[in-house]
């Protein structure tokens, strides 16, 4: 392929995926200017490898490339932003019988989970590990597959199954005890 | 079935991760367990409340310049081909110096008339309208949600008119409407969103041709449906999932 072949053809897949990458960048670094830098630097380093592109999702393929990227800098940069602990082995084992989302049912939880706003959900995200911050991302907002999760997230599909749990249980955690406070405080 | 093999199950369940054996065993026991059946609906009201909730954050609308600055740089491409109005467009734009992604779009729309196959030309004018409308900050030409404003609009200008269905309640709100042009046709740009992503569904006038049903293709990290009826051509197209690209379809085809 041409050179200006080849960097059309780039920008003509990648471009239309600049907001999810963005999006994925500005969860993980936390804010907008470097968010910035590392969609910068995984388009550089898409672009790069785009000879190794297997074809199937190029949306998947970039956003894998994104968090690399974000991995890279966040060692480079020595931000404490990132700190992904090391998985204990029944994170690993996939084993998710053992998560127990626990409560009675139809308890007036249910309608706690439904009143929650942006600003506060942002809050309540940002206080997860980022391990479990960023699968709930490619879940809910990136819409992808737990197999798609796996590749981005370079972990084997139990263990995104187990992560995904853990982290919406912990999550709901926060928001309840969240709206229990606010309660309490008569907000 | 026993709950505490269910329990596991029903996250999967929600992601639309189980295989139609387990989904129909898992049913089966939701059925006649409300305490299993409470807890799903549980985890749904909470990732209803996270797709909704959860803010999107936008590139800055210069970053695509500055990546494209970055790239290792090539002589720019020489406008040929079948002068297309979308090529022309992308010449203007890139002559103009106008913004990177106003230039990207066109250059991008050129590669693409000069490369595509005849026999899919359609799908790749639709790709490439549905990737300008999201680049080119140019989603909608009527924007809101009411869909009685929106129709009306579109009517008086083509020689369609599409539907413009209420699927609010079914998740799909209306974002809005555009006039585009497909393949060489005028046609309706009838925008809805899932959550975050942006669905176009395009409809032109396809007189004299055969009733099509859904037609399923992904390209380039988007699912595409398209059918025909009543001598019109239909085109959804989204980044959503293919299955819920699907369940759109058939709303909007009354299916």
């Amino acid at each position: 392929m041409a050179p200006d072949d080849r960097k059309r053809r780039f920008e003509l897949l990648a471009l239309p995926h600049l907001d999810a990458a963005y999006n994925l960048a500005r969860w993980l670094a936390g804010n907008g200017a470097d968010a910035e830098d590392v969609v910068q630097d995984a388009y550089l380093r898409a672009f790069r490898y785009f000879d190794a592109w297997q074809g199937g999702n190029f949306r998947v393929w970039l956003l894998t490339i994104v968090r690399n990227s974000f991995m890279t800098w966040a060692k480079e940069n020595r931000t404490p932003r990132m700190v992904f602990r090391s998985e204990s082995p029944a994170d690993d084992g996939g084993e998710i019988a053992d998560i127990v989302w626990g409560h009675q049912p139809r308890d007036p939880e249910s309608l706690l989970l439904e009143s929650i706003d942006s600003q506060t959900l942002t809050r309540l995200m940002e206080r997860l590990p980022a391990e479990y911050r960023e699968v709930l991302l490619l879940r809910e907002v990136e819409d992808l597959s737990y197999k798609e999760i796996a590749t981005v997230v370079s972990v084997p599909i139990g263990t995104v199954m187990s992560r995904l749990a853990r982290a919406r249980l912990a999550l709901r955690r926060l928001w309840l005890s969240n709206e229990s406070r606010e309660a309490a405080h008569g907000v | 079935m026993a709950c505490d093999r269910v329990r596991p199950l029903l996250p999967l369940l929600a992601d639309g991760e189980l295989s139609l054996t387990r989904r129909w065993m898992v049913s089966r026991h939701l059925a006649r367990c409300p305490d299993c059946a409470a807890q799903l609906e549980d985890l749904q009201t909470m990732r209803t409340a996270m797709r909704t909730n959860l803010p999107f954050h936008q590139a800055p609308p210069d970053l695509a310049a500055r990546i494209g600055n970055v790239l290792p740089r090539e002589m720019p491409p020489v406008p040929i081909g079948r002068g297309s109005r979308l090529t022309l467009a992308g010449r203007t734009f890139a002559f103009a110096g106008s913004t990177f992604a106003g230039a990207l779009a066109g250059v991008a729309l050129t590669f693409l008339v000069m490369n595509g196959r005849a026999d899919d030309a359609m799908t790749q004018a639709v790709l490439n309208s549905h990737v300008r409308s999201m680049m080119a900050d140019h989603l909608t030409d009527v924007l809101t949600e009411d869909r009685h404003t929106v129709k009306p609009w579109l009517s008086a200008r083509l020689d369609v008119s599409p539907p413009v269905p209420d699927l609010a309640p079914e998740g799909f709100p209306l974002v809005g409407g555009r006039l585009d042009y497909i393949d060489g046709h005028r046609a309706a740009a009838v925008v809805y969103r899932r959550d975050k992503h942006v669905i176009n569904l395009f409809a032109w006038a396809a007189p004299n041709t055969a009733d099509a049903g859904f037609r399923q293709e992904a390209r380039q990290g988007f699912n595409l449906m398209t059918w025909r009826h009543d001598g019109v051509a239909y085109c959804a197209i989204s980044d959503l999932e293919a299955d819920q690209l699907q369940t759109f379809s058939r709303l909007v085809a009354g299916d």
